[in-house]
C-alpha cells in the first residue's frame, strides 16, 4: 500500500505542478517593428455582428500596414472560452470586454496591458472610459456604449388615444400613461398590452441603481430597489404588462413582443434599434411607426440630461502580447474609441462610445432609424451610469440580486423581505467573507 | 479496499474474485519448482491483466485523472485561473460551513435526488421489462422512450415550461378537469419548481437507464423463468426470484450512475429554471459553476466539488456494501 | 499454462450452453383485451414522450417571432417549409454534421474498444491494485467536469491539442463510464466459462476476443448507443475546446445562432430537428441488438 500511495502522490504533484506553473505566454511570433503587423482580436457571431469587421475595415483603410485578424468565440459563453484561452496562453492580442462585470477579473489577473497613454489621448468625448480605470491606471477603452431607452409604438399610442412620451417623462407620468394605454387599447379592441417588461434583472435593477441617489451596489443595502419592484408588480397586477411567470414559462422574446405589436412601450437597450430595423426589413417584425424616448426619470430635476444605465463594451490589450505589436495595438485602440471608429459603428446602427456631431449624423443616416426630434435627443443626450460598477464583488452581488429578482417577480417572496435577505446574503457571503 | 467482488448471479461456485482462487486451482502447487511456476504464473497473469487496462488507462490517467487530482489540490488554494494558486489550507472548507447558499444548494440537491433516483429506477426498469418483449412495433416504442434523451435539452426546457405554464398550460388545464381550483405555478413558483424539475428529469432520463436495463435483461436465462413457471411461480415471484437476482450487476451499475448523475444534475436545471425562482432549485453543480466559471473563484468551486465528490463516494460505497452483502 | 483440471459440465467453449433456449417470455400470450389496453397505454406514453419533439417540429415551421406566444400554438398557421432550405443556405450545417459524425464515430469506437478491454481486466483478470484503481475510475465520475475543465484545458494546451477535433476525442474516448458498464456485464458471465477456455488453451486475449466480446453484444450495443448520443449532443466539451468555425459540431453551430441581440428561434428548431434525425436512425438500427438470444447466437457464431 505504501509505495502505491507514494506513487500517486508523485503523480499528483507532477500534474499539479504542470497545471499550475503553466502560465500564459502569447503567440511567439518574432516581431519586426518596421514591417507589416498582424493583430489578432476576439469576436463573436461574426455573421450577425458586423461591428468587428467594420472596425477592422475602417482602421485598415487608414493603416494599411496593420492587419487585424479575428478569432471567433461563442457569443453566450464568450467569457468562459476567453478565460480558458488566457489561462492557457492562447488568447488573441486584443480582446473585447463584452461586459463590465468580468473586466475586473482580467484586470486583477494581470491579463490586461496598461493603456493609460491611449486613454489620455482620447479627450473627454468618450462615454464610459472611466469605468476601465483602476487605481489611476486605465486598462481598456470603450468602443460602444449602449444605453437604455423607452421604446414606444406610435401607432398603438394613436389607437389608444394617449399622448406619446416627451423628453421630460417622470415615472409618475409614465404610470399614468400606462394606465391610460391599458384602458385605451382595450377600448380600441387591441390585444396589445401597455408595456412589456423583459425577465432580466436589468429591467428593474439597472434604472433603480442609476437613478436613486446614494444607491450603491457594494453597500449591501438594497432598499433602493423597493419602489421599482413595487411599480413592476403593480403593473403586473393591473394587467398593464404580461406577468413574469407567463414571460418565463412561455420563454417570451422581447423582440417578438415589441416587434409584433404585443406591447406599446418597452424599456430596452439601444442595441435593439438595429435589431428592430433588420427585423422589420426581413418581415419578422411588423411594420409600424416607432421611436425611442429617454427612460422615465425619478423627478423633473434630470430632464435636461436624463439618467439611464448601460455598460460599455471595451477593448483591451492582452498582457502577453508580443512587444513589437504593442504600438500597432494601441493605434487600433485609439481608433476604435475615437471618432473614426465611432462613425464607422454608427453607420451600421450601433451606438458608439464617442458621440460627436459627425457620429450622430452617420447614425441617423442609417435607413430605418427613427429621425424624430425625441429619438435624436435620446441618442445624443443622456447620463449613462454603469449597470455593473467595477468592483471585485460585482459578479457575486449581481448573482444574489438575480436570485432576488426571480423571487420577487414570481411573487415567491414579498419585496421588503426579499431585499433584506439579499442584503444579509451580500454581507455574509460576499462583502465580509473575503 | 476490496469492494469490487460483485459476483455473478450464479450463487456459490468458484469465483475468480477470490484472492486465493488461482493458487488453489493450480494443481502443480507442490514443492519449490512448483512454487516458482506459481509465481511466474501469477506474475504473467498480473501482466496480462495490466495489459488489458493499460490502453484505456493511458488516456484516462492523463486526461481525466490528472486534472481531477489537480482539482483536489486547487481546493486547498485560492486560484483565480490566472497566475499561481495560493495555498490556504482548509479555508475554503471552513467557509463552506458558514455559506448559507451552499447549504441551500446541498439540501436542494438531496431533495432532487431523493425523488429522482427511486422514480427513475422504477420507471426505467418497468419500461425495460415492458419493451423486452417481442411486441409489434417495439422498435418504435423503444425509440420513443429514448427520444427525450436525444431531443435538444433547450427544446425540452422550452416545451416543458410551456406545459407547466400556470394559466394556459395543458398540465394545469388537466388538473382543472379534476377539480383542482388553485393549480400550482410549477416552474414559476418557488414551492413547485423542484417537483416540476424532478418530473422532467425522470421523464428525460428513464429511457437512458431503460437501455442499460434492456442490455442487462439479455443476461437473464429464459430457462430459469421456465423452471420457475413449472414450479408454479407467479409473475411477481418470477420477477423477484429470477429477474431481479440476475439483473443485480446491472441494477448496481444503474443505481451508482443514477446516484452520481442526480447529485451532479446541472444542465437540465440550468435551462429549466436557472436555479430559480429565488434559490428554490439551486443545486450543487450549478453553485460550482457560478463560483468557478462566473466568479472565477476556482479554489472555492473546487472545494465544493470535493464535497460533492465525497457525497457521491459515500453513497456509492454504501451501495457497494449492500450489493456485496446481497451477493454473499 | 493450461493445467489439466476438471470442471464439471464445462468442457469447451463451443459446447458451453448457458441454457439459452429459443423460449422467450414473449411467448406468453396476453389476453386480447389486455393486449389492446397495453398498446393503448404504450401509445399514450409514446405521445407524452414525443410531445416536446413535436413542439420542436411545429416551431421549426414558424417564423422567428411567432415561436413564442401566449397562448401556445401547437400547429403553425402557415407552415414555413422554407426554413428547411434556409438553414442549409445560411449555416454550415454540412460542415457541422461532418465534424459531429467524425467525433461520434471515433469516440464510440475508441470507447467501445478501450472500455471493454479494460473492463475485462477489471472483471476477469487479476493484478495488484486492481480494486483500488477501479474505485479511482468510479471516483472520477463523481467529480463535476465544470470544476476541472480549466486545469484540463491548460494541460491539453500544453500538448497542443486544443482547437482540434482530436481534443474532443481525447476528452471523451477514455471515460470511466464504458469501463464500469462493461465490467458489470462481464461479471454476469460465469467464471467457469473463462476457466474452461483457459483449460482449452485459449490465452486471456483469446478469451476476450472469442468469448467475451460475442457474449456482450447487448452491453456493447447500449454502450455504443449511449456514447454516440452523448457525443452527438455534447455542447460544453466542444465549446471549451473548439474555436475555429470549421471545427464546430452541430450543437455548437446551432447555439451560435442565438447571438445576444438576435434570435432566429424557428431556424434553431429547424436545425435541432435535423440534428436529431441521424441519432434516431442510429438508435433504430442499434436497438435491435436488445433481443433475447443474441448472446447465445453470438457464442455459436
Amino acid at each position: 500500500m505504501r509505495h502505491r500511495r507514494s506513487r500517486w502522490t508523485a503523480i499528483a504533484a507532477a500534474v499539479t505542478a504542470l497545471t499550475l506553473t503553466a502560465t500564459a505566454c502569447g503567440a511567439d511570433e518574432p516581431a519586426d517593428s518596421g514591417g507589416p503587423v498582424t493583430l489578432t482580436m476576439s469576436a463573436w457571431s461574426m455573421k450577425t455582428t458586423p461591428e468587428f469587421a467594420k472596425l477592422a475595415e475602417a482602421f485598415q483603410a487608414q493603416h494599411p500596414d496593420v492587419k487585424v485578424e479575428f478569432k471567433e468565440y461563442d457569443a453566450t459563453n464568450y467569457d468562459t472560452q476567453l478565460t480558458a484561452d488566457l489561462a492557457a496562453g492562447s488568447a488573441p492580442d486584443l480582446y473585447v470586454l463584452k461586459n463590465l462585470k468580468n473586466f475586473i477579473t482580467y484586470q486583477a489577473g494581470d491579463q490586461l496591458l496598461d493603456v493609460s497613454d491611449v486613454a489620455g489621448g482620447l479627450g473627454d468625448k468618450v462615454n464610459g472610459l472611466g469605468n476601465y480605470k483602476v487605481d489611476g491606471t486605465t486598462y481598456a477603452v470603450p468602443y460602444r456604449q449602449d444605453s437604455w431607452y423607452l421604446y414606444y409604438n406610435k401607432d398603438l399610442f394613436a389607437a389608444a388615444g394617449v399622448t406619446p412620451p416627451d423628453k421630460t417623462w417622470t415615472w409618475a407620468e409614465y404610470e399614468q400613461a400606462v394606465a391610460a394605454l391599458t384602458t385605451g387599447l382595450k377600448t380600441a379592441g387591441s390585444p396589445a398590452k401597455a408595456a412589456y417588461q423583459h425577465v432580466w434583472q436589468s429591467t428593474v435593477q439597472g434604472l433603480a441603481l442609476a437613478q436613486t441617489s446614494g444607491a450603491d451596489l457594494v453597500s449591501g443595502d438594497y432598499g433602493y430597489l423597493a419602489p421599482y419592484y413595487r411599480r413592476a408588480l403593480q403593473q403586473q397586477e393591473a394587467g398593464a404588462q404580461v406577468d413574469y411567470g407567463t414571460a418565463t414559462t412561455n420563454t417570451l422574446q422581447y423582440q417578438a413582443q415589441f416587434g409584433t405589436q404585443q406591447a406599446a412601450t418597452m424599456l430596452m437597450g439601444s442595441w435593439y434599434v438595429a435589431t428592430l430595423i433588420a427585423q422589420q426589413k426581413k418581415g419578422d417584425a411588423q411594420s409600424f411607426q416607432w421611436g425611442f424616448a429617454p427612460a422615465p426619470q425619478a423627478d423633473a430635476a434630470t430632464k435636461d440630461n436624463p439618467v439611464t444605465f448601460g455598460d460599455p463594451t471595451g477593448l483591451g490589450v492582452n498582457a502577453a502580447i508580443d512587444e513589437g505589436k504593442v504600438a500597432a495595438a494601441k493605434k487600433f485602440l485609439t481608433f476604435v474609441a475615437g471618432e473614426g471608429g465611432a462613425t464607422a459603428l454608427a453607420s451600421i446602427g450601433i451606438t458608439p462610445a464617442t458621440l460627436t456631431d459627425p457620429v450622430t449624423k452617420a447614425y441617423f443616416g442609417v435607413q430605418g432609424v427613427p429621425t424624430d426630434e425625441l429619438s435624436r435627443f435620446s441618442f445624443t443626450t443622456h447620463d449613462t451610469r454603469a449597470e455593473n460598477p467595477v468592483s471585485p464583488h460585482t459578479a457575486a452581488l449581481q448573482n444574489i440580486l438575480q436570485e432576488t429578482h426571480s423571487a420577487i417577480m414570481s411573487k415567491s417572496t414579498p419585496v421588503d423581505e426579499a431585499l433584506s435577505q439579499a442584503g444579509n446574503r451580500a454581507r455574509t457571503e460576499v462583502l465580509e467573507s473575503r | 479496499m476490496s469492494t469490487t467482488t460483485v459476483g455473478g448471479p450464479r450463487g456459490p461456485g468458484p469465483r475468480s474474485t477470490d484472492p486465493r482462487g488461482s493458487g488453489s486451482r493450480d494443481p502443480g502447487s507442490r514443492g519449490t519448482g512448483a512454487n516458482r511456476t506459481k509465481r511466474w504464473y501469477k506474475a504473467r497473469r498480473s501482466l496480462q491483466g495490466v495489459s488489458f487496462v493499460l490502453p484505456n488507462f493511458l488516456g484516462f490517467g492523463l486526461l481525466t485523472l490528472g486534472p481531477v487530482v489537480a482539482l483536489f489540490y486547487i481546493s486547498f488554494t485560492n486560484w483565480n485561473v490566472f497566475g499561481t494558486a495560493k495555498w490556504v489550507g482548509l479555508d475554503n472548507f471552513t467557509r463552506l460551513l458558514k455559506d448559507a447558499s451552499f447549504h441551500t444548494a446541498l439540501l436542494n440537491t438531496l431533495y432532487y435526488s431523493a425523488f429522482h433516483i427511486p422514480l427513475t429506477l422504477a420507471l426505467s426498469l418497468g419500461l425495460a421489462l415492458l419493451l423486452n418483449r417481442k411486441l409489434r412495433g417495439v422498435a418504435f416504442f423503444r425509440t420513443a422512450a429514448f427520444f427525450p434523451y436525444v431531443t435538444s435539452i433547450v427544446a425540452i426546457a422550452i416545451a416543458w415550461n410551456l406545459l407547466f405554464s400556470r394559466d394556459a398550460g395543458p398540465i394545469n388545464q388537466i388538473l382543472g378537469l379534476f377539480g383542482v381550483d388553485d393549480p400550482p405555478g410549477w416552474t414559476a413558483s418557488s414551492d413547485w419548481a423542484m417537483p416540476a424539475v424532478i418530473v422532467v428529469g425522470v421523464w428525460r432520463e428513464m429511457g437512458y437507464y431503460m437501455l442499460l436495463f434492456l442490455a442487462g435483461l439479455q443476461t437473464v436465462p429464459p430457462e430459469l423463468h421456465e423452471a420457475a413457471r413449472i414450479d408454479g411461480a407467479g409473475a411477481w415471484q418470477r420477477f423477484r426470484n429470477v429477474t431481479l437476482p440476475c439483473l443485480r450487476p446491472t441494477t448496481f451499475f444503474v443505481t451508482v450512475m443514477l446516484t452520481i448523475g442526480s447529485f451532479k444534475v446541472f444542465d437540465l436545471i440550468l435551462v429549466m429554471t436557472n436555479g430559480g425562482p429565488g434559490q428554490s432549485t439551486l443545486v450543487l453543480s450549478q453553485y460550482i459553476y457560478q463560483k468557478g466559471l462566473v466568479e472565477n473563484r476556482f479554489g472555492y468551486a473546487s472545494a465544493i466539488s470535493v464535497v460533492l465528490f465525497a457525497l457521491c463516494m459515500a453513497v456509492t460505497v454504501v451501495q457497494f456494501a449492500i450489493n456485496r452483502r446481497r451477493n454473499a | 499454462m493450461a493445467a489439466p483440471h476438471a470442471l464439471p459440465d464445462l468442457a469447451a467453449p463451443g459446447t458451453v450452453d448457458r441454457g439459452r433456449g429459443p423460449v422467450a417470455p414473449s411467448d406468453r400470450r396476453l389476453p386480447a383485451p389486455g393486449k389492446v389496453l397495453g398498446y393503448l397505454v404504450l401509445v399514450v406514453a409514446a405521445a407524452a414522450l414525443l410531445l416536446p419533439f413535436f413542439w420542436m417540429i411545429s416551431s421549426s415551421l414558424k417564423t422567428a417571432n411567432t415561436v413564442f406566444s401566449v397562448p401556445v400554438t401547437w400547429l403553425p398557421e402557415s407552415p414555413q417549409w422554407g426554413n428547411y432550405a434556409e438553414i442549409w443556405r445560411i449555416s454550415d450545417m454540412l460542415g457541422w454534421l461532418k465534424n459531429t459524425v467524425f467525433l461520434s464515430v471515433v469516440v464510440t469506437v475508441l470507447q467501445l474498444f478501450t472500455g471493454s478491454f479494460a473492463a475485462y481486466g477489471f472483471a476477469k483478470a487479476r493484478f495488484p491494485g486492481r480494486n483500488l484503481l477501479f474505485v479511482v475510475y468510479i471516483g472520477t465520475i463523481a467529480v463535476p467536469w465544470q470544476a476541472y475543465m480549466i486545469p484540463q484545458f491548460i494541460m491539453m494546451s500544453e500538448v497542443g491539442l486544443t482547437n482540434t477535433l482530436w481534443a474532443v476525442v481525447a476528452l471523451q474516448a477514455f471515460g470511466a463510464f464504458g469501463v464500469f458498464l462493461m465490467r458489470q456485464y462481464y461479471l454476469t458471465i460465469p467464471d467457469e466459462l473463462c476457466e474452461a477456455a483457459r483449460v482449452d488453451g485459449l490465452s486471456e486475449y483469446g478469451i476476450y476476443f472469442r468469448i467475451m466480446l460475442p457474449l456482450s453484444v447487448p452491453a456493447l450495443a447500449s454502450l455504443a448507443l449511449l456514447t454516440f448520443v452523448t457525443t452527438w449532443n455534447d455542447y460544453l466539451g466542444p465549446l471549451i475546446y473548439l474555436r475555429d468555425p470549421d471545427l464546430w459540431t452541430i450543437q455548437l453551430g446551432l447555439k451560435s445562432f442565438v447571438s445576444e441581440y438576435n434570435a432566429e428561434h424557428a431556424l434553431i428548431m429547424t436545425g435541432s430537428v435535423l440534428s436529431v434525425l441521424p441519432v434516431a436512425v442510429v438508435f433504430l438500427l442499434g436497438q435491435k441488438y436488445f433481443v433475447e438470444g443474441v448472446a447465445t447466437s453470438g457464442l455459436k457464431g
